[in-house]
């Protein structure tokens, strides 16, 4: 071959330009981030997920759910609000004012002077900022998906196909383990015209002994077992629900601005639900 | 081509090895490439965010995404202080229902320790700690308060005294986190906990 050394070269230099490209620069770029805070409560965002979910994570892997369920959600724009939250003693000066400022603003800079008028004329407003987008407005997220919510994810299973719905917030949407179950079992039994198959072998159909388990499933007509018999999750199943459960993806972040949900009421000791 | 099948010629239409040659660059493809070149290079700069970790569409540079952050001086103090009270600090000893302990820990609701409208006096309390004893709506307390401005910040220190101010029925100003910035700088000399004649001789507004 009379043009060997060419040839190589120049498929050298085309595989480490795409490698630079694909590894590289996506390595420089979000290859070391942390746990960060997020906007508002200056939390610490993400968690590591609990024991039982990381099983689930790898359940989920292994029954392909990834291929019917993606589980990142877009952004196409966002929108900031300025909302008047007190009218104060003079509403009526207040309202004048809200009919002449232009309540459109682009950014939140750019929001600040109209605030500052209906503060001057005795009333108080916020300025909020909203996410926009197709994904938004199905309620599968309140902002877009970025890279710190797969921080934990090992690995990252983001989808490429919604047969079915996203599951980036499944765990904020449906946040009790028990329906998870359910619908695990037999889709249609909780959502009416589901196309999702039932994932039976993940459960054991048994002879009920001299107790009924604690765990056997609440199952409606149709889909109960015969009498005497009881439905109750593998491990695999209880595992898989504690991972859907804790898929939330909701914190603002700095990348992904959006104004934070008000402060939960006072916690209290009472446990959250889990998987029984 | 009227080729003689006697000749022996070298064929050098159909038979003859093809061979690589170096030609030139014609011009007009050379220039259409560097046009699409500068275009690509344009598009990336103003929309690219320059390969930043902080940039995610929709927005197209950090400085974007900065005019974006939803404003936190700004944001609900009295939410906030729900959450600052409740974490627990101030809730150990004045309760969820800030009625206090009897005999140990003076109530916050209706006192006009919490209600001042200048909340100088208050802020240090809280920033400093404070030392009995200490008459609150004519009980006799005796105690001591922690200092907390190590542990919260001027802005959580600013929500936690908005969410006492106007919880339970209280209804007094809120308190900015510029004035708690203010008065931590006036008296980060200050390492012991206040007494409460000390703190009458201050103007609340000081």
């Amino acid at each position: 071959m009379k043009s060997g050394a060419v040839v190589f070269f120049a498929a050298f230099l085309a595989l480490s330009a795409s490698w630079a490209g694909f590894v590289l620069a996506p390595q420089i770029q979000i290859g070391r981030e942390v746990q960060t805070k997020s906007l508002g409560s200056g939390d610490l965002y993400p968690l590591a997920a609990p024991g039982l979910a990381q099983q689930g994570a790898a359940v989920f892997r292994s029954e392909g759910c990834v291929y019917c369920h993606s589980q990142q959600v877009g952004q196409e724009g966002a929108r900031v609000e300025i909302v008047l939250t007190d009218a104060g003693t003079n509403a009526a000066a207040v309202e004048a004012l809200i009919a002449k400022l232009n309540l459109k603003p682009a950014n939140v800079e750019a929001a600040g002077p109209a605030v500052k008028e209906i503060t001057e004329a005795g009333g108080k407003a916020n300025i909020e900022v909203f996410a926009l987008g197709p994904d938004i407005s199905r309620g599968w997220g309140s902002r877009r998906s970025v890279a710190h919510d797969y921080l934990y994810d090992h690995p990252v299973l983001p989808g490429t196909r919604r047969v079915g719905p996203d599951l980036a917030n499944v765990g904020l949407r449906l946040p009790d383990a028990n329906w998870q179950l359910l619908h695990l079992y037999a889709p249609a039994s909780v959502v009416a015209g589901s196309t999702m198959p039932a994932y039976r072998y993940l459960f054991e159909t048994r002879k009920i002994g001299n107790a009924p388990s604690p765990d056997a499933l609440n199952l409606p007509e149709g889909h109960a077992p015969p009498p005497g018999y009881e439905v109750v999750p593998t491990q695999n199943a209880k595992a898989l629900a504690a991972y859907l459960v804790s898929l939330r993806a909701e914190a603002p972040l700095f990348e992904a601005p959006v104004t934070p949900p008000p402060a939960a009421v006072v916690s209290t000791n009472a446990p959250e639900a889990t998987a029984q | 081509m009227n080729h003689d099948p006697k000749s022996n010629a070298p064929d050098n239409t159909s038979n003859a090895e093809p061979a690589v040659s170096m030609t030139t660059l014609p011009v007009w493809i050379l220039t259409v490439m560097l046009v699409l070149l500068f275009l690509g290079a344009w598009h990336f700069d103003l929309k690219g965010g320059w390969f930043d970790s902080k940039v995610y569409g929709p927005y197209t540079s950090l400085h974007e995404v900065e005019l974006m952050q939803p404003p936190s001086g700004d944001m609900d103090l009295f939410a906030l202080g729900m959450k600052v009270y409740n974490k627990p600090t101030c809730v150990a000893c004045h309760q969820s229902h800030g009625k206090g302990t009897p005999g140990q820990f003076p109530p916050l609701v209706g006192v006009d320790w919490v209600l001042e409208p200048d909340p100088g006096r208050l802020i240090r309390i809280v920033l400093g700690g404070l030392q009995g004893p200490m008459e609150v709506q004519g009980q006799q307390y005796n105690n001591a308060m922690v200092p907390w401005k190590d542990v919260l910040s001027d802005l959580e220190v600013a929500a936690v005294l908005t969410y006492i101010r106007q919880e339970w029925g209280n209804n007094a100003p809120d308190v900015t986190p510029e004035q708690v910035k203010a008065v931590r700088e006036k008296t980060k000399d200050r390492m012991q906990p206040w007494t409460a004649p000390e703190l009458l001789k201050i103007s609340p507004a000081d």
